[in-house]
């Protein structure tokens, strides 16, 4: 028997854990959790799209209309404003790349990187346009061909060489993206490669601000650009570097011990201080940096498996995850020695309770994506008898922390079902084992009222997207999907 | 330009070669004078010059390798113990390094001190004292085309001498004319040293007022100016009127050094008179060369 | 809720441009106006010199003179083409916004004739101890024909460039000299 269920317990024997979630007070309190949220993420795309007008405003408020009344002007005017609108996308870029808890708790970290993702294209064809065009209007204002012009910029006109560097980076950062996504190159080689980004955005400063007429001293224009920029700098330094570093020192913490859950699979249990502050945030992840030689340059981004455990007065306690050797990276994780220290920042991502909009709740989760699972079950709210879990895997051994999470589900009331068994080769759009989908089971069986619930999906993004294209089918709304990569 | 309508004093010319280029010395005969006693007087004065100039060459002159600056380059001769004549020097080209921002500089890239950008300069400000000391009050020096005037070609009227400018385009042709001197010099040129900012918005195109006229190019000698500024000098030559014949010299070596921002900066900060030949042979020129 | 976000942008960017338009349009209206009481001409399209040409009075003139000789390619870019535009059309002074510079507050006016730029003056200046004063000693732009002229017969002397002993042999200088010898 390949599908496990777990009744829940009758309403009037409500099972709780002593230091459980906080009762669900009234109904209706999610719905107004996601209406703040989605408020939030529409204020994040006004703000977004306005900054993207402001920076075609800048160039009108300077009277750019006037100027583009011949057909090298028009070309040159053409040319600024693809410049500033692509340092305007390069800037929401490493926005949405800072990690910032606003932006963060609105859409969540995957969405974050996915419209990072979208936006790397677009900017880049616009900051070429903005060489281009610059160069072919202003060597027709001089009668010169662009080659010509860009020597001349370059050779004349003082910080134009860094912005031909800068573009030059841009351009390797971009390209080299898009064939490391393709290639599947390591994390650690795009992550490096994205290093540059900062060399290209730095280099392209200084003529934006000594060559661009738009931003002369004096003008209001400059104080805007300059704010935009140093507000974004100073979001990447405090969130990127600042706070992690804050965060480490903060927790102090180092490896306790590695055990082993299923062949390839461990826990790795971390000791440290003030671990409570970790608390409470279900599934999300955080990155994780173990300082070992060789080791310490790799980040692996994964969730606690298990809550923080306080065991001393002064927030001293024990803190899990559990990691399956997903790439070279992980493999190291499994000999990691005790001792090791960590450096942790985080969380991050919206699979926790801050992303529920109903009162049901379903988890559905596969191989080591049902890791994050057992967290957010200890601490997300939810009545008994309001939560569905489903965990799929190749065989019960695969199901990683099973026996922890029906223990949970036991306590909280929450329905278990174990899917295991290999997939049918014959229909690749099926989550489910392939006895399952041969019996003609679907999503709405194992969860009747799931068009009411919210939905978290983790596991392998093949198998990620076929549940949620069923759970789609079954009438979940989009904004009751909510989905983790697990896959770097 | 004034027109003159008839020139009733000949002038006459007397020239010697010195500092690597010829160094003129023009003066209007007096017609009360006696032809032979003008022109003693002019060879006497000519040699004074000359003597002025050749003392300094052989002190300055890096082609001369006995010379103290010689001495200086090879290190032979450490600027402490050199002579009360080439600290003075050094002392001054220092000064208008700091005053125009580095654009005008005693040090060659290679880091040798070379101070003919600023001797050149002074030995014309010190043959224009000479010849006042001489008592000659209407003269016009010549020295490889920087100029220093004094009184009129026509004693007695205040009518300026006429220098031209060559085209750098065209060395055979004029590119532009400015009235030196005219108004009598009662006194030698007030400022022998860096005089700092002039008072701002001294009016001063009425022409006639300033004595003295030097031209900086990158044309003849394209290695004498250091351009500040990365890449191809912006001017081809420039030309700085002032009341001092070193500040006009140096002003205008450093505006070609240091491109427009020194050239606004030298008309901001200085009572000059400027024009400038850009590489593209198109002008800038300040009021007192315009029509 | 998508559809809000989607309207609510729009609304918001299409906002921002039609005040950064009229702002654009407005300052223009303002400085063709100036032109057009200066000179009485008529002057459509107006430059931008004012906004970016006036950044300080030291780039106020380089910008200038870019705009006036065709050169585009710096700072002044926008602002140059644009004056060369409008150049073309109209003649007449041009002031340009009140900026803050190292010497402290000052406008600038640009003259132009027949498409040239002739003149650029400070209007207003104001130095560090708040006292007025006039600058109009910058060099400006100016065509051959505009500069003191001078005929090789009607001079005493002759400037130029350190002329070398060689090149004195066949110098205008070396005629005048052996005129008056």
């Amino acid at each position: 028997m390949n599908t496990q269920l777990l009744p829940s317990p009758g309403t009037g024997t409500p099972m709780r854990p002593a230091h459980g979630p906080a009762p669900v007070r009234e109904a209706g309190r999610f719905a107004s959790q996601h209406r703040r949220r989605l408020l939030r993420a529409d204020v994040l795309t006004v703000t977004a799209w306005s900054s993207l007008a402001a920076a075609v405003a800048l160039w009108l408020a300077d009277g750019g209309l006037t100027a583009a009344s011949s057909p090298a002007g028009m070309i040159t005017a053409l040319g600024i404003v693809a410049g500033l609108a692509g340092m305007d996308l390069v800037l929401l870029m490493l926005l949405l790349a800072a990690r910032i808890p606003f932006i963060d708790g609105a859409v969540g970290h995957d969405r974050a990187l996915e419209f990072h993702r979208k936006l790397g294209k677009p900017s880049l064809y616009l900051l070429l346009a903005h060489g281009l065009l610059i160069a072919v209007g202003y060597g027709m204002a001089e009668g010169l061909d662009p080659v010509s012009e860009a020597v001349a910029l370059w050779v004349l006109i003082p910080d134009m060489w860094l912005a031909f560097i800068s573009l030059a980076l841009f351009i390797a950062v971009v390209v080299t993206s898009l064939v490391a996504v393709r290639r599947r190159f390591p994390y650690e080689f795009w992550y490096a490669v994205h290093l540059l980004t900062y060399g290209a955005v730095l280099t392209s400063l200084p003529h934006q601000f000594s060559v661009g007429g738009l931003f002369a001293v004096g003008t209001w224009q400059r104080w805007y650009w300059l704010g935009i920029c140093i507000a974004t700098g100073a979001a990447l330094l405090y969130y990127r570097v600042i706070q992690p570093v804050r965060a480490t020192f903060r927790h102090q913490l180092t490896v306790e011990r590695v055990t082993s859950v299923a062949p390839g699979v461990v826990n790795i249990e971390m000791s440290g201080l003030q671990v409570g502050s970790l608390a409470g945030n279900g599934g999300r992840f955080f990155i994780w940096r173990f300082l070992a030689p060789g080791l310490w340059w790799h980040t692996h981004p994964f969730s606690l498996s298990a809550e923080p455990v306080r065991k001393g007065p002064d927030g001293h306690g024990r803190l899990r995850i559990t990691v399956r050797d997903l790439g070279r990276g992980s493999a190291q994780l499994l000999r990691l020695r005790r001792g090791t220290k960590v450096a942790v920042e985080g969380p991050y991502g919206l699979f926790s309770s801050a992303a529920r909009s109903r009162d049901r709740v379903v988890m559905i989760g596969a191989g080591i994506g049902i890791t994050p699972f057992r967290a957010l079950l200890e601490t997300t709210p939810f009545a008994p008898g309001q939560a569905t879990v489903l965990l799929r895997g190749h065989s019960n051994q695969e199901l990683y922390l099973g026996e922890e999470i029906l223990e949970l589900c036991r306590q909280r009331g929450a329905t278990l079902f174990h899917l295991t068994g290999g997939r049918d080769p014959a229909s690749p759009d099926s989550w489910l084992p392939a006895s399952e989908h041969r019996a003609g089971y679907a999503l709405a069986d194992y969860v009747p009222e799931i068009a009411h619930a919210d939905v978290y999906v983790c596991g392998p993004s093949r198998w990620a997207g076929n549940v949620l294209n069923a759970a789609r089918a079954s009438g979940v709304k989009e904004g009751q999907l909510h989905h983790e990569r697990f896959d770097w | 330009m004034q027109q003159t309508s008839e020139t009733p004093h000949r002038l006459r010319a007397r020239t010697f070669t010195c500092m690597g280029t010829v160094i003129s010395l023009t003066v209007p005969t007096d017609a009360h004078k006696a032809p032979q006693a003008a022109a003693d007087e002019l060879e006497a004065a000519t040699a004074v010059v000359e003597r002025l100039f050749t003392d300094l060459d052989s002190i300055f002159s890096l082609y001369r390798p006995d010379s103290e600056a010689s001495r200086l380059v090879r290190d032979e001769l450490a600027l402490p113990e050199a002579s009360a004549e080439m600290r003075a020097r050094y002392e001054e080209a220092a000064e208008w390094r700091l005053l125009t921002e580095g654009a005008f500089t005693a040090e060659r890239p290679d880091g040798a001190l070379d101070l003919s950008g600023i001797v050149k300069g002074h030995a014309i400000r010190e043959a224009g004292m000479s010849l006042l000391a001489l008592g000659m009050a209407n003269w016009c020096l010549n020295a490889g085309g920087d100029v220093l005037v004094s009184g009129s070609p026509n004693p007695g009227t205040d009518v300026p001498w006429r220098a031209g400018i060559v085209d750098p385009a065209d060395r055979r042709t004029l590119l532009a004319g400015f009235p030196l001197g005219g108004a009598a010099l009662g006194s030698p040129p007030q400022s022998l040293s860096p005089s700092g900012p002039a008072p701002l918005g001294e009016m001063t195109a009425d022409g006639g007022t300033r004595a003295a006229l030097a031209t900086s190019g990158s044309a003849e000698r394209g290695d004498h100016i250091w351009s500040v500024t990365a890449g191809a000098a912006e001017f081809r030559q420039v030309s700085v009127a002032a009341a001092d014949v070193v500040m006009a010299d140096v002003l205008a070596t450093a505006i070609v050094a240091g491109g427009v921002p020194m050239l606004n900066r030298a008309t901001a900060m200085w009572d000059i008179e400027a024009l400038a030949v850009r590489a593209n042979g198109e002008l800038l020129a300040t009021g007192g060369f315009r029509r | 809720m998508r559809i809000r976000a989607a309207v609510s942008a729009a609304l918001a960017s299409a906002g921002i441009l039609l005040v950064g338009w009229q702002s654009g349009v407005h300052g223009a209206d303002t400085r063709s106006a100036i032109a057009a009481a200066a000179t009485g001409n008529q002057a459509s399209g107006t430059g931008t010199t004012g906004s970016s040409g006036a950044a300080s009075s030291e780039s106020a003139a380089s910008s200038a003179t870019t705009g006036g000789s065709g050169t585009t390619g710096n700072s002044g870019a926008t602002g140059a083409s644009g004056a060369a535009g409008a150049a073309a059309k109209a003649g007449g002074t041009y002031d340009g916004d009140v900026v803050q510079t190292r010497f402290g507050t000052v406008q600038v006016q640009i003259t132009v004739k027949a498409g040239q730029v002739t003149d650029v003056t400070a209007l207003k200046l104001t130095d560090a101890e708040g006292r007025s004063v006039q600058i109009s000693n910058y060099a400006a732009p100016v065509l051959r024909d505009e500069v003191l002229q001078a005929q090789s017969a009607d001079v005493q002397t002759v400037g130029g460039a350190t002329v070398t002993s060689d090149a004195y042999l066949t110098s205008l200088q070396a005629a005048l000299d052996a005129a008056n010898l």
